[in-house]
């Protein structure tokens, strides 16, 4: 969800705005991958870096995540998506949150049209080295340890790898985000901050995908799997 | 079978082979126990202790679980539980004794109410059959007899008897109802406070609204019920008119459960099926106080499907609702010193904070763990400690127990020492390895619930240090922050 700030910065609005009008760019990318057929989609929400932010932003944008939780939970679960969050583990996230979080997630359990995943309070790395530890901690002997045996310590390991990362607002960056399972995976940078990000680009950078897989692999990809970040 | 059940009752009254046993393990059984207490409670000893020290008013979910956990210790087919927890039991109703209203000393370990108990429960077992239109013919109702003989004897083997035949027990039972009991406080508090003011179960915590309306509903019921299988003599002393209708909606309601428990697979009548429905936390415990693993739901797909919907219901009806806690302090960890002395300190519900208060947190944090008798007193005298520094410091009208304002006033400035005293206690009788660090069993023996992610806390780790253990404990009753499980221990259910 990169360039909230910039896009308010523009308008002269405070940071907080930008964190506002991403909603609707959210809701419009959740709707366009569903008609899409994409079966996994994943949103960058919030990384354990962003805690540095000031307090007051932070602040806000908690309060913004629960409301749109609350605000789109039936239409998410009538839709057949199935939520799921990815992080969410600081303390300081509060515990209304955490709560309808959970409940988002009890309630959408047994969807599979699609399925949702928001990385919240997620990083990457944390993610491996805590599948380092869980391995460790069961003694599994080093020549047990496979790149597929290791993929299923980690969250959600019923996850595909993913094929596509879209990057809004012209940044080139990794961030973090899902180290591990965007190794294969192609990326697109639009320049178009997220805030105005619409169906109309997700559709333009799922036809880059297909070109680009055209090009290289000669193999026909299963239902893309849009990651936006 | 029946030479089966005969050869097990020589051998073993209150073993698997018991009624006894089957009848604790069914959830009907919550019937008869519901209507004892009211037997109970009209007996002026019983009820005196009662309205001093139970809980159950203000957290009759909890004190239901402790309940069926300790009747099915109690039968438990390995003797050497079933000793440990009469001790136990024993010790736990040593501590309660006082003077009542009238100044008449009582104490729960008196012999002849304990013969009471033990009688209203047998009295309201064979009711239930009887009204259930399942009658019990003379020799069953002789074995039945005999287990509940066994069952007191266990209780208190040198005290009180119940008289040898059934026959002398119906004599000895009205001779009690007729002379005995009276028209206590306690009857009223359990028919009218208890039925209409029970908080929602664990399940429905988050619905106040539909437990609300059901309890509205249910509430009445329930009272009308049990008011109209009372004996007759005893509803005119206690001033309880019959309402029309009232006997045919018992008969109904009896012969529902039988039903139920005839026609519905046998794990669903299950009080334990029941009660996890009710408490997702509530896990039985198996001998030795061993944690339990998974629930007993294991395989029931059905049941445990049903459970999975009305948690999706739960969730979709939390998420739909304005949320009540944005209002108030819903994003704060801290609470009012004023919330903290009504939803954890005033454990008996009676708007002030004395000893059976304190007593009742000492009780549930002993049966939870299962203590043995030394550590029972170690933590018993921690809180009398903390008792005895709380009455120095805050009662400022000396009257020998703590209001709500009086505490409001004054806690923030406590010192807490015997706080700090009480969370060293708790660390070493959970730490029961004795190394020095509390983990997954000894988390899971104490708060019923593995090492979560606990929002007001962060994440548990897999082990926790004294230090750390201490500083939460302080964290939640100094600083009065939420704590998921020690909310749990003391406020909710």
């Amino acid at each position: 969800m990169d360039g909230n700030g910039r896009w308010a910065a523009q308008r002269s609005l405070p940071r907080t705005a930008g964190h506002r009008a991403a909603e609707a760019a959210v809701i419009d990318v959740i709707e366009a991958a569903h008609t899409a057929g994409v079966e996994w989609l994943s949103l960058y929400a919030f990384s354990t870096e962003n805690w540095r932010r000031p307090a007051a932003e932070v602040d806000v944008l908690l309060r913004l995540v629960r409301r749109a939780i609350r605000k789109h939970a039936l239409a998410l679960h009538t839709r057949g998506i199935r939520c799921r969050f990815l992080g969410v583990t600081d303390p300081r996230i509060p515990p209304a949150l955490a709560r309808d979080i959970a409940d988002l997630m009890a309630l959408t359990r047994d969807n599979r049209r699609m399925t949702l995943t928001v990385a919240f309070d997620h990083g990457g790395r944390r993610d491996i080295v805590e599948a380092a530890r869980s391995l460790i901690r069961d003694g599994v002997p080093p020549e047990q340890v496979t790149e597929e045996s290791f993929a299923r310590r980690l969250p959600h390991p019923d996850m595909p790898e993913v094929d596509l990362v879209i990057r809004t607002s012209g940044e080139q960056r990794i961030s973090n985000f899902m180290l591990w399972q965007v190794a294969y995976a192609e990326w697109v940078f639009p320049r178009v901050l997220w805030p105005d990000f619409r169906a109309e680009h997700f559709w333009e950078c799922l036809e880059a995908y297909r070109r680009r897989d055209r090009r290289f692999g000669g193999v026909q990809a299963p239902a893309p799997t849009g990651k936006r970040h | 079978m029946n030479d089966a059940a005969a050869a097990g009752t020589d051998a073993d009254p209150l073993g698997p082979g018991s009624m006894l046993y089957r009848l604790t393990r069914q959830a009907r059984w919550g019937l008869v126990a519901t209507r004892a207490i009211v037997l109970e409670a009209a007996h002026p000893q019983i009820g005196a202790a009662l309205i001093t020290n139970s809980t159950f008013v203000a957290h009759p979910w909890r004190r239901l679980r402790n309940t069926v956990l300790s009747s099915q210790r109690m039968v438990d087919p390995d003797a050497r539980v079933r000793q440990r927890e009469a001790a136990r039991l024993n010790r736990l109703h040593a501590r309660i004794t006082g003077i009542d209203a009238e100044g008449r000393p009582f104490n729960a370990a008196d012999s002849e109410a304990r013969a009471w108990v033990v009688a209203t429960l047998f009295e309201s077992a064979v009711t239930m059959c009887r009204l259930s239109g399942e009658s019990l013919d003379g020799p069953t109702l002789d074995r039945l007899y005999a287990e509940f003989q066994s069952f007191l004897a266990l209780m208190d083997p040198y005290g009180g008897k119940l008289p040898p035949t059934v026959r002398e027990f119906w004599r000895y039972y009205a001779s009690v109802v007729e002379e005995r009991l009276e028209n206590t406080e306690a009857v009223h508090v359990v028919l009218d406070r208890l039925f209409a003011q029970v908080p929602a179960p664990p399940l429905l915590r988050d619905q106040p609204a539909v437990w609300a309306a059901g309890r509205a509903l249910a509430g009445p019921a329930a009272t009308a019920i049990i008011v109209a299988s009372l004996p007759e003599s005893l509803r005119a002393r206690l001033g309880l008119a019959e309402l029309p209708g009232t006997r045919t909606l018992m008969h109904a309601a009896y012969l529902s459960t039988r039903l139920a428990t005839r026609v519905l697979p046998e794990a669903w009548t299950r009080l334990d099926t029941v009660m996890t429905m009710l408490d997702p936390v509530y896990a039985p415990q198996r001998n030795g106080g061993a944690p339990a693993g998974p629930p007993v739901l294991d395989g029931l797909p059905v049941l445990e499907g049903l459970r999975r919907g009305a948690a999706k219901a739960g969730a979709l009806l939390r998420l739909l609702t304005p949320d009540p806690e944005t209002a108030s302090d819903g994003d704060s960890t801290v609470r009012s010193a004023s919330r903290f002395f009504s939803e954890v300190l005033d454990q008996t519900g009676d708007g002030h904070l004395d000893w059976p208060d304190l007593a009742a947190m000492a009780r549930e944090i002993a049966t939870r763990l299962d203590l043995d008798a030394q550590d029972e007193d170690r933590l018993f005298a921690a809180f009398a400690d903390w008792w005895r520094e709380l009455q120095k410091e805050l009662d400022t009208d000396g009257d020998g127990r703590i209001t709500g304002h009086e505490y409001a006033a004054a806690a923030a400035a406590m010192a807490g020492s015997a706080l700090v005293r009480i969370a060293d206690v708790l660390f070493d009788v959970t730490d029961t390895d004795d190394d020095q660090t509390i983990d997954a069993r000894e988390y899971q023996a104490l708060f019923r619930t593995a090492f979560d992610h606990d929002p007001g806390e962060g994440d548990a780790g897999e082990r926790l240090s004294r230090g750390e253990f201490v500083r939460r404990f302080l964290g939640f009753m100094a600083g009065r922050r939420h704590s998921g499980v020690y909310d749990r221990m003391f406020a909710q259910s």
